[in-house]
């Protein structure tokens, strides 16, 4: 824990894990890590977290499991899209983009 | 949903996130040992990150199964092992709930079935009977709703109102499908009856309207499907083939659908016969075609759209202007000018009628709903002894739930588990009930008279009689856990936790009221059932008004058989002379209609005496042959019973003298004697008087055990009788006789059926199958609520003694006697009792009300029935109290004191 990071906004996990997932399966570790090099140790992700959403995306059929071999040889369970949870990451991508975009109209103004 | 399937697979899913979180947590132990820390420090890390397994597992639980329906699971769990441990309160606990649960179940599904089912057929809703409000002047024959056929023709025109319109009648007709005749419920049916029902065929065709066109035309008939399955076996070439009905051939051409039963849920028909048939079908009747021959049932189906009101106001003209037209018709009915002007102001009503037409609901509704209140009743009481149940287990389980909520349990967290505990308990009764209730059903069931027509009654469970014991399962869980959820953690804690013995005030006071309310409904209860084994009893006391030790009866229907009616009457001659020379026999005589069956003949009478005037309502009448008197043992109290002179002379017919009886004379003749006066059927001015009344009879019942109505007798005369309801008292038993009668007719004509044999004691207990279903069902209900309220209250009394003890103790050491102990509780009770009393009689003077109707010989508020009721009550439930007050009173005070 050397440089100060960010807790993860709220609710933008599962988006977060969406976007991974779109571009390959995944397992969970794969995700965690994936998470930990793209946010560049800027945002800091609770792994505890990562699991209970993992299983609640499931439930909600955004994604599907599936056991298979690992790369370093042993079964782990593999998560991917499903065709709704793809509709779900445009979904949400749009309202990120939105509320970004929003939130920068804002201070914009201020600047100007 | 998925939280629910996630349940039955949770082994799976906590395997599955086992092996997960472990590839996780190695992988991430592997890679930290390669970027240099020792192996200990990895994994010590690696758990750190994630945070604690446990917590992760308990998360990805929650999503699973979402955290309501687990905590509530666990609950149950636990409900589960503790009932384990007290297995005499589980079964005590369970069966008070099956017992409510099955009885209301049985008779929910009777009501269900009898009184609330849709037919089986295309948008029931849309379905309405058809009745006339007013005097039709009309011939009836059959009962409830008739009309005539032709008014049913006319009514098909009403195409604006009306989809489709059909008729139909129940008759029973000797039916011969190879063998013997055998007799066999029909239904006479108009053309469309079937396509305006929507009900189609399972072989074959359905009657259509070319069957139904000239009188005589169409010899077809269509079977039911059980019928087909069980008299045929099925047999597939049984399109084309001929029957006999009443030795008339008649084409089968199709068989209905099975699910269809006929629309009367009391009668199941064998066979339908289209109405063109009906010369056959009734041997000897042919109002067919006549107006004023009321014998059908009319429905109709409303065209979509048209509600009953619209529908019922705008048939009015076109019934009106029927009316004016049938009045001006040639050959109208004379009649006296109030009967014509009451036939003109009648008026056409609709009733829906998606359940069909049933005269056995007609008869049996009213019971059959107080029935339900009864068992409704019985299952609150069940309830309210449950909830006390839990109640005085609560006080074992203060510490237990003390320390629950010292640990940080909320009280509805807690209270939860009470429910949890009570649903439980519901559901194993409700489980436990339901396998009761097809027995009750079947016992239920056999209450009803076996008849040539089964009926369409099922004892089994289907799914809407699942579903309503479900709901009720689950509603009587939640009342008798609410109270106690309730009352969970009412004190503070530290108080709680300190005292040891004791509950709050409040589980005192709300067991009271709860016992309270137990002896209210247990006295409705008893009441009830007093009110309803009175009735019976006093009907049988009184009986039907002749002895019936060694009398029997039977019947037989020549007319059925292709007899004409001369050789019917023959027949009969010849039978009657046969079994008066039998050597079973005693006396006997014959009488055209069946005494204790629920039908008569019936007509408004014109007297001459003095003057001349017409009965104001109708006369019950019978033709019967000479000895029908003495053969019953009935008294002639005024002039002379019927002998030869009564005969007339060949090619006249009628009746030359009559026989009436004591009711007739005073409502008719006061203190007059009616000797001599002349009388004749019908009312209107062209009646004329030519009968004589030569003898007076006592009363006896006719229709049934509870009449006392005008009656009047012909004698039989050569030629007038072609059915023969035989009534002979015989020597020996009866079951000689009968055989001897059978082997009797066997002899007359092998081909003959008997259209039924019994003793007259029979026909009195099938007369009254209805007082005797409600007289021990609530008898039963009475003694289960007696039982359940005496349990409740000797639980509470122990309760109230063991909060007392030390209190009683310190009476005692200070000088107070035993007995005065022995008072101080039975005070207590007594309270209870007489509030409880108090509140049931004051509900059971509001509910009289309503079971009058179905009561004899008794008033709702009969003193000495509630007398005995309360008395019963009271001191059974005084003697269920003496137990724990006996135990009080022989408290030791050092005990007492030392329990402090």
């Amino acid at each position: 824990m050397s440089s100060p990071r960010f807790p993860i906004p709220q609710g933008t996990l599962d988006m977060l894990i969406l976007q991974i997932l779109s571009l390959e399966p995944a397992h969970g570790y794969g995700i965690a890590q994936r998470l930990e090099q793209v946010s560049q140790s800027v945002v800091q992700i609770n792994q505890g977290s990562l699991y209970p959403a993992l299983h609640r995306l499931e439930q909600k059929e955004w994604l599907q499991a599936e056991w298979k071999q690992s790369e370093t040889g042993r079964e782990a369970k593999f998560y991917s899209l499903t065709r709704s949870g793809r509709k779900q990451l445009a979904v949400e991508r749009k309202s990120w983009a939105r509320l970004t975009g929003a939130v920068q109209l804002i201070f914009d103004e201020g600047n100007g | 949903m998925k939280q629910f399937l996630n349940w039955f697979r949770r082994g799976n899913l906590e395997r599955g996130l086992d092996r997960e979180l472990r590839y996780h947590v190695d992988r991430r132990i592997d890679d930290l040992v390669n970027s240099g820390l020792t192996e200990a420090e990895a994994r010590r890390q690696a758990t750190l990150e994630l945070g604690g397994l446990t917590q992760i597992r308990e998360e990805v639980r929650d999503v699973w199964l979402t955290r309501w329906l687990r905590d509530f699971v666990f609950d149950l769990r636990f409900s589960a092992r503790s009932f384990l441990r007290s297995p005499s309160f589980t079964f005590t606990a369970v069966l008070s709930l099956a017992l409510g649960i099955g009885a209301t179940t049985a008779i929910y599904s009777l009501v269900d079935q009898i009184v609330l089912r849709a037919l089986p057929v295309h948008q029931p809703e849309r379905l309405v009977l058809v009745d006339w409000k007013g005097d039709q002047l009309a011939e009836t024959r059959g009962s409830f709703n008739l009309m005539s056929y032709p008014f049913y023709r006319d009514l098909r025109l009403q195409e604006h109102i009306f989809e489709g319109v059909f008729c139909r009648h129940a008759t029973t007709v000797n039916l011969s499908t190879g063998s013997e005749p055998k007799p066999a419920a029909a239904e006479i049916v108009s053309g469309t009856y079937f396509s305006v029902l929507g009900v189609s065929p399972a072989l074959g065709r359905v009657l259509d309207s070319d069957d139904d066109q000239a009188p005589g035309a169409s010899p077809v008939v269509v079977l039911a499907y059980d019928f087909w399955k069980n008299q045929l076996a099925g047999a597939p070439d049984v399109v084309g083939r001929k029957v006999l009905v009443n030795q008339y051939p008649m084409t089968v051409v199709g068989v209905a659908s099975a699910e269809f039963r006929g629309i009367d849920v009391g009668e199941v028909p064998s066979l339908w016969i289209p109405a063109s048939m009906t010369a056959k079908a009734i041997p000897g009747w042919n109002g067919l075609s006549h107006r004023r021959s009321r014998w059908v049932q009319v429905l109709g189906r409303l065209r979509p759209g048209v509600t009953l009101a619209q529908a019922q106001a705008s048939l009015q003209p076109w019934f009106k202007a029927m009316l004016d037209e049938d009045a001006r018709r040639e050959g109208f009915r004379s009649v006296t000018p109030e009967r014509r002007a009451r036939f003109l102001a009648s008026t056409i009503e609709l009733t829906a009628a998606r359940q069909g037409h049933s005269a056995l609901r007609r008869r049996l509704a009213q019971p059959l709903w107080v029935l339900f209140a009864a068992t409704a009743v019985l299952l609150g009481l069940a309830c309210l002894n449950v909830a006390g149940l839990f109640l005085a287990r609560g006080v074992g389980r203060d510490r237990e739930i003390n320390t629950r909520m010292a640990l940080g349990a909320s009280r509805g967290r807690v209270g939860r588990q009470f429910l949890a505990d009570s649903l439980l308990y519901a559901l194993a009764g409700g489980l436990l009930g339901m396998m009761l209730a097809p027995l009750a059903m079947r016992t239920l069931i056999a209450f009803l008279p076996p008849d040539v027509a089964a009926n369409n009654l099922q004892s089994s469970v289907d799914s809407r009689v699942l579903l309503f014991s479900l709901l009720v399962s689950t509603a009587a869980g939640l009342l008798s856990g609410l109270a106690p959820a309730l009352l969970t953690g009412r004190k503070s804690l530290i108080s709680a936790l300190r005292d040891r013995g004791g509950t709050s005030f409040d589980g005192v006071r709300l067991r009271k009221v709860f016992m309270i309310a137990q002896i209210a409904f247990t006295l409705i209860l008893i009441t009830g059932a007093a009110l309803f084994v009175r009735t019976l009893t006093g009907l049988l006391e009184k009986g039907p008004g002749f002895s019936t030790t060694s009398l029997i009866s039977f019947g037989l229907n020549p007319r059925r058989n292709g007899y004409t009616s001369v050789e019917a009457s023959r027949l009969i001659r010849r039978i009657q002379e046969d079994i008066r020379n039998s050597p079973v026999t005693q006396t006997s005589a014959v009488a055209s209609m069946q005494l204790l069956a629920g039908g008569s003949w019936n007509n408004p009478l014109t007297i001459q005496a003095n003057e001349r005037f017409a009965t104001d309502r109708d006369v019950h009448l019978n033709a019967i042959s000479p000895g029908f008197f003495s053969t019953l043992g009935t008294r002639i109290v005024a002039g002379r019973d019927f002998d030869e002179r009564d005969a007339r002379p060949l090619g006249e017919t009628g009746a030359r003298s009559a026989i009436v009886n004591e009711a007739f004379v005073k409502r008719y003749f006061g203190a007059r004697s009616p000797l001599g006066a002349l009388i004749c059927l019908g009312a209107g001015p062209n009646a004329k008087p030519n009968i004589e009344i030569v003898g007076v009879v006592t009363d006896f019942s006719y229709r049934g055990m509870r009449e006392e109505s005008e009656q009047a007798y012909f004698a039989i005369v050569e030629g007038a009788v072609t059915n023969g309801n035989f009534y002979v008292r015989v020597r020996g038993t009866p079951e000689k006789a009968f055989q001897q009668i059978r082997t009797l007719i066997h002899e007359a004509d092998a081909a003959l059926p008997i259209t039924y044999l019994r003793t007259l004691d029979e026909q009195v207990g099938r007369s009254l199958n209805t007082e005797r279903m409600l007289a021990a069902l609530l008898g039963g209900f009475g003694t289960m609520a007696l039982l359940l309220s005496l349990v409740g209250l000797y639980g509470v009394m122990s309760f109230v003694v063991t909060q007392r003890t030390c209190e009683i103790g310190i009476r005692l050491a200070l000088g107070a006697t035993r007995s005065s102990a022995l008072g101080l509780v039975l005070r207590d009770a007594l309270a209870m009792i007489t509030a409880g009393t108090a509140i049931g009689l004051s509900c059971v003077w509001g509910l009289g009300r309503l079971v009058e109707s179905q009561l004899f010989g008794v008033k709702p508020t009969d003193p000495f029935v509630i007398a005995a009721a309360t008395l019963l009550l009271t001191s059974a439930a005084l003697a269920a109290a003496l137990i724990p007050a006996y135990r009080a009173s022989n408290v030791d005070p050092t005990d007492a004191l030392r329990f402090e």
